[in-house]
C-alpha cells in the first residue's frame, strides 16, 4: 500500500450524460441544416425514441420482442380515435362517459399509454414463462393478433385506416406543423433518454441486468425475475404508446398494413441492436444509421433496402456483436461500468 | 424466548426431504439441521445428491416429501427469490457471475437488497474487501479467474446479509494457498454468528471446519455426527474407498 490514498471506485452513476447532451444538441441543430427534409427528420427521431423503448425491455431485461408494432399501433389508435368525435367520443358518449366532443391529443396519448401498459402486463404475465426465443415469437403472434382486430373491426376504420382532418393547437402550435413535430419528436428521445438514465442508476436497473445475464443467479439474489421484467415492459409500453401517440399525429392518416405490421416490428428492434443494446444510447445512434442508410439506398435501389438491412444484420452479429457503440466502448459507455 | 433456547433452537431444519425426479429418487427423506454460528458439513462420493438437498433447500427445486423450516416457520414452497429475503444465501457449484457486470456492480445487485443507493455500494465494497477482490472491483466478471469468481460467489451471497449460508464447493479447485484463505474466512463467517452448511469433496477441510457433519450416498444418509465419527464410519470408508472384494 502507498501512502498515497487509492481512490475507491464507483459504480452507482447515471451513466455518461455528456453523450446524450451531445445526441440532443446534434438533435436540435438538424433543421438549421436540413430544415428541408422534415418529414425524413420527424420520422428518423421519433424512430431513435422507438428504439430507446425497445430496448429496455430488449437490452436491458435481455427479452426480444418483435411485436412492438401493436404498441405502438395501441398508441396511435388510441390517441386517434379519441381524436375524431364521430368515432371515439361519440361512442364514449353513448356509454355515458364525456360529452362526444374530440379528445385533445394530449389526453389520448395518455389513454394510449396506459392501455398499452395494461396490454404489456397482461401479455407479459402469460408469455414471461416462456424462456427466449419463445418469448420472441408469441410477441409476433400478438402484435399479429391486433392487426387482424384492426383490419376487421368497423371502429378501428377496417384495413383503410383512420384520417385525422384536424387537430387543437397545442399551446398556440399548430401540431401538424413538421417544426412542431420534430420538436415533440426530440422531447419524446429526451424523455426516453431520462428514463434510460434514471434506470440505469437504479437498484431496478442492476436487478434488470441480473435477469438479463442470470435468471437464476438473479432469484438466488432476492430478485423475482418475471415481475422485473413485467416492469421492464410496461415501461417500454408506455414510452412506445407515447411515440405512436406521436407517429400518428406525424402520419395524420394511417393503416392496418402499415402501422401494425411485422417489418416495423423488426426495424425497431433492429436499430437498437444494431447500435448496440448493452450500451445506454446506442439504439439512437442505430436508428440515425438506418434511417440514413435506409434513405439512401432506397433511393439508389427502390426497394433493396430490405436487402441493405439483410445485410447490416449479418455484419453486426459477425463482427459487432455489442452494436455500433459496442465498437467505441470503454469503461461508462455500457450499460455497467465494465468494459 | 430464553437465551438457552436462542442457542440451541436450529435456524435451518429439514426433515425428511425427499427430492424425486419422474421415477429416480435423488435424495431419500434426509434430515439436518443448522445452527447460529455452526458450521454443518456435508460430503459424499459424486452423484450423492449433495447438491439436489442443496436446490431443495434453497428453493430450487421443490422437494416431493418432508418440510424445510427456517427460524421455525416452514418454507417447504417459498420461491429461491423469497428465501433469499428471509436471509438465506447460496453459492452455485459452477459459478455464476453477471459477466457483463463488474466485480462490484455483481455484488451491488445482492447489495440492494437491503440497501437502497450509496449504502448499497459501500455495503458492496466492503464485502468486496473482506473476501479480498476490492482490487478488482472495476474488472468485468467475465475476466476473473477461478479463484476469484468463487470469492465473488461468496461476496454476493454475504451482500445479501443472510443469517444462513449454503456453500456449494466454494473451496475444491482452488490452489493449496487460496484454500488456506477460504478456510480461514469461512471460519471467520460461522464465528460472526452465521449458520453455514457447506457440501465439499475434501475431507481435510470437512475434518477442520465442521461442527457436524453429514454424509450421503446414493440419496441415502450414510453417517452424521462429529467429523471424526463419520470419518471413520465403516460405511462411508466403503462408500469412498470401494467395497473390499476379499
Amino acid at each position: 500500500m502507498t501512502a498515497i490514498a487509492v481512490k475507491r471506485p464507483r459504480a452507482l452513476s447515471f451513466g455518461n450524460l455528456w453523450i446524450s447532451a451531445g445526441i440532443i444538441a446534434v438533435l436540435l441543430l438538424y433543421p438549421v441544416f436540413f430544415g428541408k427534409a422534415m418529414n425524413f427528420g420527424v420520422s428518423t427521431v421519433l424512430f431513435a425514441g422507438f428504439a430507446m423503448a425497445w430496448n429496455i425491455l430488449g437490452g436491458w431485461a435481455g427479452q426480444t420482442s418483435l411485436g412492438h408494432a401493436a404498441l405502438l399501433g395501441v398508441g396511435a389508435y388510441t390517441m386517434t380515435l379519441l381524436a375524431i368525435p364521430e368515432r371515439g367520443p361519440a361512442w364514449l358518449h353513448s356509454v355515458g362517459i364525456g360529452s362526444g366532443a374530440a379528445i385533445a391529443p394530449w389526453w389520448g396519448i395518455l389513454a394510449g399509454m396506459v392501455l398499452a401498459v395494461l396490454l404489456s402486463l397482461v401479455w407479459g404475465s402469460l408469455t414471461f414463462r416462456l424462456q427466449g426465443s419463445y418469448f420472441t415469437l408469441s410477441s409476433i403472434a400478438v402484435a399479429l393478433i391486433l392487426r387482424l382486430v384492426a383490419i376487421n373491426e368497423d371502429f378501428t376504420g377496417g384495413s383503410q385506416g383512420l384520417f385525422m382532418p384536424d387537430l387543437p393547437t397545442f399551446f398556440g402550435l399548430d401540431l401538424f406543423d413538421r417544426r412542431v413535430e420534430y420538436g415533440l419528436a426530440v422531447g419524446f428521445v429526451v424523455i426516453t433518454l431520462i428514463v434510460t438514465h434514471i434506470i440505469r442508476r437504479s437498484r431496478t436497473g442492476y436487478a434488470l441486468q441480473a435477469v438479463r445475464e442470470d435468471e437464476d443467479g438473479a432469484r438466488a439474489l432476492g430478485i423475482d425475475p418475471a415481475r422485473m421484467k413485467l416492469i421492464a415492459f410496461a415501461i417500454s409500453a408506455a414510452l412506445t404508446a407515447l411515440g405512436g401517440g406521436l407517429y400518428a399525429i406525424y402520419l395524420q392518416a394511417f393503416e392496418p398494413h402499415t402501422l401494425l405490421e411485422l417489418p416495423l416490428s423488426v426495424q425497431i428492434a433492429l436499430m437498437a441492436i444494431i447500435g448496440g443494446r448493452t450500451s445506454l444510447q446506442g439504439p439512437v445512434i442505430g436508428a440515425v444509421v438506418l434511417a440514413v442508410f435506409g434513405e439512401v439506398f432506397r433511393n439508389l435501389f427502390s426497394s433493396a433496402n430490405l436487402l441493405i438491412y439483410g445485410v447490416l444484420i449479418l455484419v453486426v452479429t459477425l463482427f459487432a456483436p455489442g452494436g455500433i457503440m459496442g465498437l467505441f466502448s470503454r469503461r461508462g459507455r455500457r450499460l455497467g461500468t465494465a468494459r | 424466548m430464553t437465551a438457552l433456547n436462542a442457542v440451541t433452537a436450529p435456524l435451518l431444519e429439514a426433515r425428511n426431504v425427499r427430492v424425486q425426479f419422474g421415477g429416480n429418487v435423488a435424495v431419500h427423506d434426509i434430515s439436518l439441521s443448522a445452527r447460529a454460528g455452526e458450521i454443518v458439513g456435508l460430503i459424499g462420493p459424486n452423484g450423492a445428491g449433495k447438491t439436489t438437498l442443496f436446490n431443495a433447500l434453497s428453493g430450487f427445486v421443490r422437494p416431493a416429501g418432508g418440510t424445510v423450516l427456517y427460524d421455525g416457520r416452514d418454507i417447504t414452497r417459498l420461491t429461491p427469490q423469497a428465501r433469499a429475503r428471509l436471509g438465506m444465501a447460496r453459492t452455485f457449484q459452477v459459478e455464476r457471475p453477471f459477466e457483463d457486470l463488474s466485480v462490484l456492480e455483481n455484488v451491488m445487485v445482492a447489495s440492494f437488497l437491503r440497501h437502497r443507493g450509496h449504502k448499497a455500494e459501500d455495503l458492496a465494497y466492503s464485502v468486496l474487501e473482506r473476501v479480498g477482490l476490492s482490487d478488482r472491483a472495476t474488472q468485468p466478471a467475465a475476466e476473473l479467474n477461478l479463484a476469484r469468481r468463487r470469492r465473488l460467489e461468496l461476496a454476493k451471497a454475504l451482500a445479501l446479509e443472510p443469517r444462513l449460508l449454503f456453500l456449494d464447493e466454494v473451496i475444491a479447485g482452488l490452489n493449496p494457498p487460496a484454500q488456506a484463505e477460504m478456510i480461514v474466512l469461512i471460519q471467520q463467517l460461522a464465528d460472526s454468528g452465521l449458520a453455514i452448511i457447506m457440501v465439499e469433496h475434501i475431507m481435510q477441510v470437512i475434518m477442520t471446519l465442521s461442527n457436524h457433519v453429514v454424509c450421503m450416498a446414493f440419496g441415502e444418509l450414510l453417517a452424521e455426527g462429529d467429523p471424526k465419527f463419520v470419518a471413520n464410519h465403516p460405511d462411508v470408508i466403503r462408500a469412498y474407498l470401494g467395497e473390499d472384494d476379499d
